[in-house]
Order: structure tokens, then C-alpha cells, then sequence
């Protein structure tokens, strides 16, 4: 009985996280106004003062809600045992090199090695001949879509370079 | 100035003659829509020297065609993946995705189309013939009109999060704080730069609209192995024409719909710098606000679908109008087709359609013609497209991050823009997981500059007083209209649940 009771409820610690970074960001946002003219500080403080105050309502009323023992401050909706299941944490990984190497190595080598890994970890390793024939499909089709045909500044590496070099300019 | 009537049913005709151009012009305006990153105001400018070389009407009649389509493009993977793929479609996935999630995709495009196609002609006509009467707008439109129209669009937020108003607002203005990030607009201080020298200009909207919808969508979905519910793929595996008429059928009978929601696009498309999200989210409000049933909002309900594309679409009308008839763009694509007109020696003002009536209205009628050819050429693609909601998700969400990351990348080619777009995926996460609205969080950001820019000249020109807010005749009707619209859902909503009560 007692263990229904606690899984009534309700998880606040997660609902917590953004309006504790907007009073954060905000007083943050003051600190760099403080000395500034008032045409920098009007709209700022105005904004900036609904959105602590808020914020601050919003913290009472968890705060009344956990004392009042119907909610806690558990961050069960934020984070979970999903968050490792579904590979998420190894695609948030995956995606941080991508934004690292696209400078160096280019858009269509960094996006087949992205798309490669990113989906092989999400299919736990299964249907490797797939999704590498997908990867490249799908980066030489961007490249062949944004760079050849519309000259779109994508970051380039060593493979636009050699396409460049085989195809004059128009690569 | 007088609309000549006379002179539309040849130019018209003209018009049609130019298929070649508009035909093709639609799928490559499909395409940059759909992506995050290629407005058509990029591909415009990447396409320049071509428009240039070309004769000034086919260049024009490539230019219309392709804003319109882009417009249209922007709506597709609003509804499939719940990414928009520019800002003016951020309302369409409120109730564009729930019913792509429930199998209706192909439904929800069909209606999507018909109501942007609907909307844009009907928006077109009216533009066309009572233009003399609409560019009186634009010239009663100072700062402290724009003030209210952008309050208009803050009291949205409140809206859009009916669920828990608090978090909505929390969310919102949290946007508008970050949208505050840059330099002052009269000395340039910088302020919540972090010490980056890329927010000196303020946060990029593009990076903010893919982290917030695309990246954060794209690391929910991978929780299931679909984002059809069970139900959803039952139904998406018998698909048929018969859906797609289905979506036509719903949008035509919610006509009446279409027309009002359309020219609230329209009026707003004419105050320049308004744009496309404002009226979307206004059109989005309004419609719910005066619906008779506001609780299916959010839930898939075919005129929370209607509304923000009917808008939208009535803006690409509305933006030509100050630009035609003052020489003040409505927004950046109308801005390089300013460029264009004044590199072929065109000038702007009622003279124009005195002295290049082809032109002046030609702009109108190559919009009219251009939604007259979408019609035929993209309602039968719906039943194919509507297909990418069957792709697994382990598949399609490295796709979306990769693609729309690099978008992010594209408008002003800075890598920090890249990590901006992670940055606002992680708060777009974070936002969804735990109950706060990311389309509140954007419309902040999109109107916390603007805000600023207009609340400070109001005061600048009345040496700092407050009361300059309250001391224009139009802009005292719009302070009415404004609470009116927002104490009118609460007396509805009061009303609905004494009647309720009283059964």
C-alpha cells in the first residue's frame, strides 16, 4: 500500500530544471546590463522580472506540493533507465564528433561515419550491410544535392576537395 | 490609386504561359522549404546571378513561385516529423503531428495543402483587388501598433500550454530572455553573450529552431521503434486515395475556416516585419479561441491544421504589398526581390502599376497561378510522402540530426552555430521531457528582439514616457482587441463549464 502511495507521485525534480536555469540565466543576463545605458536595460529588466517571478511561483508551488507529500523531487521524468536502453547517451556522444570532425574532415565523409554509427548503435549492432549502404546513399545524396547542384556552403574535407579536383569547378 | 480589373483576366492568361518556369520552381521550392536552413530567401540569393540574367518577368514569376512553394514545402515535415522546416510553419505540428502519429499523415497533408493553396489564391484575390485599400496599413503601423501586435503573439504562449498556463508563460518568456541575447540595438553593449563574439548579433533563429524541434524530436523518438502508435501503423498499412481525398473533403468543408484565417495572415503579412510565425501562432489562437471545441487542440484536430497554413500562406501575399506599393519589404525574401526589381530599373509606388502594370500585378497573378499549379502537382504526392512516417526510427533519427544540424550551419556558415543547435536540442529535451512547450520557448526567441526594437523607439521618441504606449487611436482599438482576445476564451471557457455542469 505504502508503495502505491509513493508511485502516485509526481516527479518534480525534472520540472524544476528549466525555470531554476531561466532564474539563473536571467540574473546571469543582469549581471552583464548593470552598468549598461537604460536603452540596454529596459526591455531586459522588464522580460528578466516577469520571468523570476514566474519561475519563483512556479518553485512555491512544488515546494508546497513535496511538503504537502504529493509530489518529490525525483528527476524520473528527465532521466531513466531509457536513456542508456535506447542508446540515446551513445547518439548524443556520436553527435557531439559529429559537430568536432564535420570542420576537418567535411560534410560527406563526417556524415557517412555519423549516420553509420549513430544508426548501428541504435540497432544494437544489427543490419551492419544496411545501414552502411544507407549511410552512403544518404551522404553522397546530400552531397550531390547541397555542393554539386546548389553550391551550398557545407563545411568541406579531403573527399570535396578530390571531388573538386576531379570535376573542375563544379564540384 | 485605383485597381485596374480590367487588365487581370489577360495577365492571367500571361501568366500561365510561364508553366515552364513555375512547374519546376515548385519542387525545388518543395525541397528548400522542407529543409531547416534553406529558405527561400537563401535559395534566392544563391540562385542570384541566374535571376539576375533572366528576363525581369520570368526572373519575378521564379522568384513568387518559389517563395509560395518553399511556404508549402515548410508544412510537409512539420506534419510527418514535427520538424518545421522554417519558423512561420512552427504552429503546424501543434496538430499536424498528432495526426501524422495516429496514421492520418496522408489526411493531414492532403488538408494542408488544400488549406495553404485555398488560403494563399484567396489571399492573392484580395491583395490584388483592394491593394490600394491594404497599403494604408502599412503606413498607419508605427512602433507602438507593432508593440501590441507583438504582445498578440506573447499572449499566445499562455495559449498554446492551456494544459499548465504557468509553465507555457515560464516558457515563453524564458524565450524572449534568451531572444534577448546581443548587442543593444542604440550603443551595441553586449548582453548574456557568454563572451561569444557569434551572439554579438543575438541568437540565430535557424540553430534554435532545429536544436528545439528537430534534434530534441530526434532523441524522443528513438524511444519507440516508430513514431506511428500501434494504431497509426495499422492504418498507415491500408492507406489508399480514398485518404487523400478524405484530407481534400475535410479541408473544403472547414472552407469558411480557411477564408477567415487566411486574412489574418493577410493583414499581418502587410505590416513589415511581422511575418509568417506571428501569423501562424495568431491564427493558431484565434481559431481555438473561437472554436467550439478547444479541447481537441493539440490532439490532431483538423482546424488546428488548417489555421496556422492557411495564415502563413496568407502572409506571402500580404508581404508584396508594402513592397510593391511603398518600396518596404514585408520580409527577407520580399527584400531580395526589392534588389532584383531596382537591379532591372523597376521603381516602386503607385506609379508602378501605372507604368509596368505587368509587373506590379503580374506579382500577384504569378502567385495566383502558382498556387493554381500546386494544387494539381502536389495533393497526389501525399499518399507517397506521408510514407516516411513508416521508417523506423533508429534509422531516421540520425538523418534528421545530421541533415538539419548542418542547416544550422548554412545561413551564416559559423560551427558555433552547429553546437547552437545542440545546445537548444539538449533545452528542447529537457523542455519536452518535463512538460514545457518548445513552441512557446521559439515564439520567445523570435519576438524578444523585435520587442525590444519597437518598445525602445516608442520610448526614444517620447522622451522615456510610458504613456506613449497608451497614445495612439489604433493602437488603444488593438489594446481592446488584444483583451478582449485574451478574456474572451476565459469567458468561453467559464461558460462551456456552467453549461456542463447544468447537465
Amino acid at each position: 500500500m505504502q508503495q502505491s502511495d509513493e508511485d502516485k507521485k509526481r516527479s518534480l525534480g525534472g520540472e524544476l530544471v528549466i525555470p531554476v536555469a531561466a532564474i539563473v540565466f536571467t540574473l546571469y543576463y543582469f549581471t552583464t546590463i548593470v552598468d549598461s545605458p537604460w536603452t540596454a536595460q529596459v526591455s531586459a529588466f522588464f522580460v528578466g522580472a516577469v520571468l523570476i517571478a514566474l519561475s519563483a511561483a512556479f518553485v512555491v508551488k512544488c515546494a508546497v506540493a513535496v511538503r504537502s507529500g504529493t509530489a518529490d523531487l525525483g528527476l524520473g521524468g528527465l532521466f531513466s533507465r531509457a536513456d542508456l536502453t535506447s542508446g540515446r547517451l551513445v547518439l548524443l556522444v556520436v553527435t557531439l564528433g559529429y559537430i568536432l570532425f564535420i570542420e576537418w574532415a567535411g560534410f560527406t565523409i563526417t556524415t557517412f561515419v555519423f549516420l553509420f554509427a549513430g544508426m548501428l548503435a541504435l540497432n544494437r549492432g544489427r543490419s551492419l550491410g544496411l545501414i552502411a549502404g544507407l549511410s552512403a546513399t544518404m551522404a553522397l545524396s546530400g552531397y550531390l544535392l547541397f555542393i554539386l547542384a546548389f553550391d551550398t556552403r557545407f563545411p568541406r574535407g579531403p573527399f570535396e576537395a578530390f571531388m573538386k579536383a576531379m570535376l573542375g569547378d563544379g564540384g | 490609386m485605383e485597381a485596374n480589373l480590367d487588365l487581370f483576366g489577360p495577365l492571367f492568361l500571361h501568366t500561365l504561359s510561364f508553366w515552364w518556369v513555375i512547374v519546376p520552381t515548385i519542387f525545388l521550392g518543395l525541397i528548400v522549404g522542407a529543409i531547416p536552413g534553406f529558405s527561400a530567401a537563401n535559395t534566392i540569393i544563391i540562385l542570384l546571378p541566374l535571376t539576375l540574367v533572366m528576363e525581369v518577368e520570368v526572373g519575378l514569376v521564379f522568384m513568387v513561385a518559389l517563395y509560395c512553394s518553399s511556404r508549402m514545402g515548410a508544412g510537409i515535415p512539420a506534419i510527418l516529423v514535427n520538424i518545421p522546416g522554417t519558423a512561420g510553419a512552427a504552429a503546424t505540428p501543434l496538430d499536424g503531428y498528432p495526426m501524422a502519429k495516429a496514421g492520418r499523415g496522408q489526411q493531414a497533408l492532403a488538408m494542408s495543402f488544400v488549406a495553404s493553396t485555398l488560403g494563399g489564391l484567396l489571399t492573392t484575390i484580395i491583395a490584388l483587388i483592394s491593394m490600394p485599400i491594404l497599403a494604408e496599413v502599412g503606413y498607419y503601423m508605427h512602433s507602438v501598433e507593432m508593440i501590441v501586435v507583438m504582445l498578440f503573439g506573447i499572449s499566445l504562449i499562455a495559449s498554446i500550454a492551456a494544459r499548465d498556463t504557468l509553465k507555457g508563460l515560464i516558457a515563453g518568456f524564458f524565450g524572449l530572455m534568451i531572444g534577448a541575447i546581443g548587442t543593444d540595438v542604440v550603443y551595441a553593449t553586449p548582453r548574456g553573450t557568454f563572451g561569444f563574439l557569434e551572439l554579438y548579433d543575438g541568437v540565430p533563429l535557424i540553430p534554435a529552431l532545429v536544436g528545439l524541434f528537430a534534434v530534441s524530436e530526434a532523441f524522443i523518438i528513438i524511444e519507440q521503434d516508430s513514431i506511428l502508435t500501434e494504431r497509426g501503423r495499422e492504418s498507415m498499412r491500408s492507406t489508399s486515395w480514398a485518404a487523400t481525398l478524405e484530407g481534400i473533403a475535410d479541408a473544403f468543408k472547414r472552407w469558411k475556416h480557411i477564408v477567415w484565417t487566411s486574412l489574418i495572415g493577410l493583414v499581418i503579412g502587410i505590416i513589415p516585419g511581422a511575418g509568417a510565425s506571428i501569423a501562424s501562432f495568431v491564427a493558431y489562437q484565434q481559431s481555438r479561441a473561437y472554436s467550439k471545441t478547444p479541447e481537441l487542440y493539440g490532439t490532431g484536430h483538423p482546424e488546428g491544421l488548417i489555421a496556422p497554413e492557411s495564415a502563413n500562406n496568407g502572409v506571402t501575399s500580404g508581404t508584396l504589398v508594402p513592397l510593391l506599393v511603398i518600396g518596404i519589404p514585408g520580409g527577407a525574401t520580399a527584400a531580395i526581390m526589392l534588389i532584383v526589381m531596382q537591379y532591372h530599373g523597376i521603381d516602386f509606388g503607385p506609379s508602378l502599376f501605372q507604368e509596368r502594370p505587368e509587373i506590379g500585378y503580374g506579382m500577384f497573378t504569378a502567385m495566383a497561378v502558382t498556387y493554381f499549379f500546386m494544387i494539381l502537382t502536389i495533393l497526389p504526392l501525399s499518399r507517397y510522402m506521408s510514407r516516411i512516417t513508416m521508417v523506423r526510427t533508429v534509422y531516421l533519427a540520425p538523418m534528421i540530426i545530421s541533415f538539419t544540424l548542418v542547416g544550422a550551419f548554412v545561413p551564416r556558415e559559423y560551427m558555433f552555430d552547429m553546437y547552437m543547435g545542440l545546445a537548444f536540442g539538449v533545452i528542447g529535451y529537457i523542455a519536452r521531457k518535463t512538460g514545457y512547450h518548445v513552441a512557446a520557448i521559439l515564439i520567445g526567441v523570435i519576438l524578444g528582439p523585435l520587442l525590444e526594437t519597437y518598445f525602445l523607439r516608442a520610448l526614444k521618441k517620447s522622451d522615456g514616457d510610458i504613456m506613449t504606449l497608451f497614445s495612439s487611436n489604433l493602437g488603444n482599438v488593438l489594446w481592446v482587441m488584444l483583451a478582449i482576445s485574451l478574456l474572451t476564451p476565459i469567458y468561453l471557457d467559464r461558460r462551456r463549464r456552467k453549461a456542463a455542469e447544468g447537465i
